[in-house]
């Protein structure tokens, strides 16, 4: 009964930590790419699950495609903040980024308060009537569909990353903005696309979760400090510690909350992160900035 | 010429101070007069370690916070005055960051920030939870106000608004004493050396970590004191006050008014408390306008107030002695 529980919980954790996986690799990409700490990350998310609920709801548009919908919009509204609010600022102190994307976040989680209201929304995706039940764990059709799909953008991403030519110029941003612009990579052209691909994951993990748990205005603030926590454990910019500091957390946070208390879930990945500084400075895949 | 200078001004200030509850005599207008002191002192404690040390705290509510909580357990359940909780809060807040102090300040930059806010997210997180102490989000209602005290055969009584006014008064003072004296100091130089080059600074034989502990602890003392001001204040405290958003607020504050100054969080502080009054007839956009105007702000002024009046002074006689 125990061990079913245990499986049962971890095999929640997995599938919570690929939706931060993806929610934290978008984070990651601007901070090693813009160097600009992005606290309305969260918020991104937060608008791409209302833009998935109501592309199901209202346009009446199947699940696969609106998570789709809501990544091109997200990508969109994204490079447009960017635009905005985030270049202006670029190369200046990193304190001056997060009280602006903290200010963006504010704006954009009330403005998105006072246009829907608080009341929780789920999205319905139409695959909760197919369900396994392997050896008493349980797992419906549309958990198995997000892991799958999460997969498959983690690795869409990697490739992109490693093999294009745009994946490339990130890379080499990342590694020397000043460098990369002298060999004649068109570097605002790249800050454009980073906003829009770390936008469109967060909308797609949005919208995942609408359909595991719910939509509210109030969704995106923790997740933002959760990703903050995974890409630091992880390592910034790189793409294998973070998700694999993803699925820790998401495992800590669904053993936690069953087996020690459901309260406290929030503050296990900071009780992690505490230990993890005194055991291993350097985050879990080591090297980093 | 300077002394005299000087000495007119912070008289001539003092004497403002002293008559102004006088002037507004409303309880709106005073109740804005004290948040803006407690809020002054959170600011310029905020200040020794974001301004002077250059160590990013994101989690400075969470010190103001337990400052508040200690007092009033103290007082709701040991029934202890007000005059002794307010040294045993600050000196639990003090205690409390540093511990978290050591722990973290060998962290820098982005890391440190996401920590200290991650921390400030705990201490929320318990203060919601931990039900059988803290009355979980229902918070601590019936704290006492500080008990009357002699002073001379003068008796001196907290009851209202007014009272409170006078005491902050003293109390925004002895800290910004405090402030100075710490920054004008050997320590305070040392202080600077770590925020400027905290390789140079420890070549040069400073102890870097422990000045840092020393500023983020004294900070969070100072917090912790300013908790305890706020929750005999109120008299009532609950979770909802110590939150993130909170700690932000705090950090705006210092940063508006220009940082590595005395005045410029006083400054900072003031303006936050009373400006965010005038947006209360946006009713529920209250918080649109003001994310969006800290990110207006943030692109256009991002030295601060203080610090962009100055440079635009200096700019402007600059391009005139060059002429």
């Amino acid at each position: 009964m125990m061990l079913t529980v245990f499986l049962q919980q971890t095999l929640n954790g997995v599938i919570l930590g690929c939706i931060y996986a993806l929610i934290a690799l978008g984070l990651s990409l601007i901070f090693g790419i813009l160097e600009t700490a992005n606290f309305a990350h969260g918020e991104f998310y937060m608008i791409g699950a209302f833009i998935g609920f109501f592309s199901t709801s209202l346009l009446g548009i199947p699940f696969f495609i609106s998570i789709l919908v809501a990544m091109v919009g997200m990508g969109l509204f994204s490079t447009v903040i960017e635009r905005i609010a985030f270049r202006p600022i670029v190369g200046k102190p990193l304190i001056n980024s997060m009280l602006l994307s903290f200010g963006l976040s504010t704006a954009l989680a009330n403005l998105a308060l006072f246009l829907f209201k608080a009341d929780p929304r789920k999205i319905e995706s139409g695959l909760n009537g197919i369900h396994f039940d392997i050896m008493g764990i349980f797992m419906t059709g549309e958990r198995l569909a997000i892991l799958v799909l999460c997969v498959m953008l983690a690795c869409l991403l990697s490739w992109f990353i490693q093999y294009t030519k745009t994946g490339k110029s990130m890379r080499a941003i990342a590694q020397d903005r000043i460098a990369a612009e002298l060999a004649g990579i068109n570097v605002r052209r790249i800050y454009s696309i980073t906003f829009a691909i770390s936008g469109a994951l967060a909308a797609a993990a949005g919208t995942m979760v609408g359909a595991m748990f719910f939509v509210q205005p109030d969704m995106g603030l923790t997740v933002t400090l959760k990703s903050f926590v995974i890409i630091i454990l992880g390592g910034i910019g790189q793409i294998k510690g973070v998700i694999f500091a993803a699925i820790l957390i998401g495992l800590v946070e669904s053993l936690g909350g069953g087996f020690i208390s459901y309260a406290y879930k929030d503050a296990y990945p900071f009780i992690l992160m505490i230990l993890l500084f005194i055991i291993k400075p350097e985050g879990l895949a080591g090297g980093g900035k | 010429m300077n002394k005299a200078i000087k000495i007119g001004i912070i008289s001539a200030v003092a004497a403002i101070l002293l008559v102004l509850p006088h002037l507004f005599t409303m309880d709106y207008y005073l109740h804005i007069f004290v948040m803006s002191e407690i809020y002054a002192v959170l600011a310029l404690s905020l200040a020794l370690i974001v301004g002077f040390s250059g160590q990013v705290s994101m989690g400075h509510a969470a010190f103001y916070g337990i400052g508040a909580y200690v007092s009033a357990l103290l007082s709701t359940k040991m029934g202890l005055p007000f005059w002794v909780n307010f040294w045993i809060s600050g000196a639990a807040a003090g205690l409390i960051s540093y511990i978290i102090g050591k722990l973290v300040l060998r962290l820098r930059g982005h890391v440190l920030a996401i920590t200290t806010a991650f921390f400030c997210v705990l201490v929320n997180v318990i203060m919601v939870n931990w039900i059988p102490v803290t009355n979980g989000p229902m918070g601590i209602a019936g704290i006492p106000r500080p008990t009357p005290i002699d002073l001379f055969g003068y008796r001196l009584v907290f009851e209202t608004r007014m009272h409170y006014y006078y005491l902050g008064l003293l109390f925004v003072a002895i800290v910004a004493w405090f402030f100075y004296r710490i920054t004008t100091s050997r320590m305070g130089d040392n202080l600077i050396g770590v925020r400027e080059n905290e390789e140079l600074a420890k070549s040069l034989g400073i102890d870097t970590m422990r000045n840092k502990i020393f500023a983020f602890s004294v900070g969070g003392a100072l917090a912790g004191l300013a908790g305890s001001f706020y929750a005999h204040y109120i008299l009532f405290i609950s979770p909802v006050t110590f939150t993130i958003g909170e700690s932000i607020n705090i950090l705006v504050m210092v940063i508006f008014g220009g940082m590595s100054t005395l005045l410029g969080p006083i400054f900072g502080a003031i303006l936050l408390t009373i400006l965010p009054e005038f947006l209360r007839m946006a009713g529920a956009l209250r918080l649109v306008i003001y994310g969006v105007s800290l990110v207006c702000f943030i692109i256009w002024l991002p030295q601060g107030v203080w610090g962009s009046i100055k440079n635009w002074w200096i700019n402007k006689k600059s391009s005139e002695s060059v002429e």
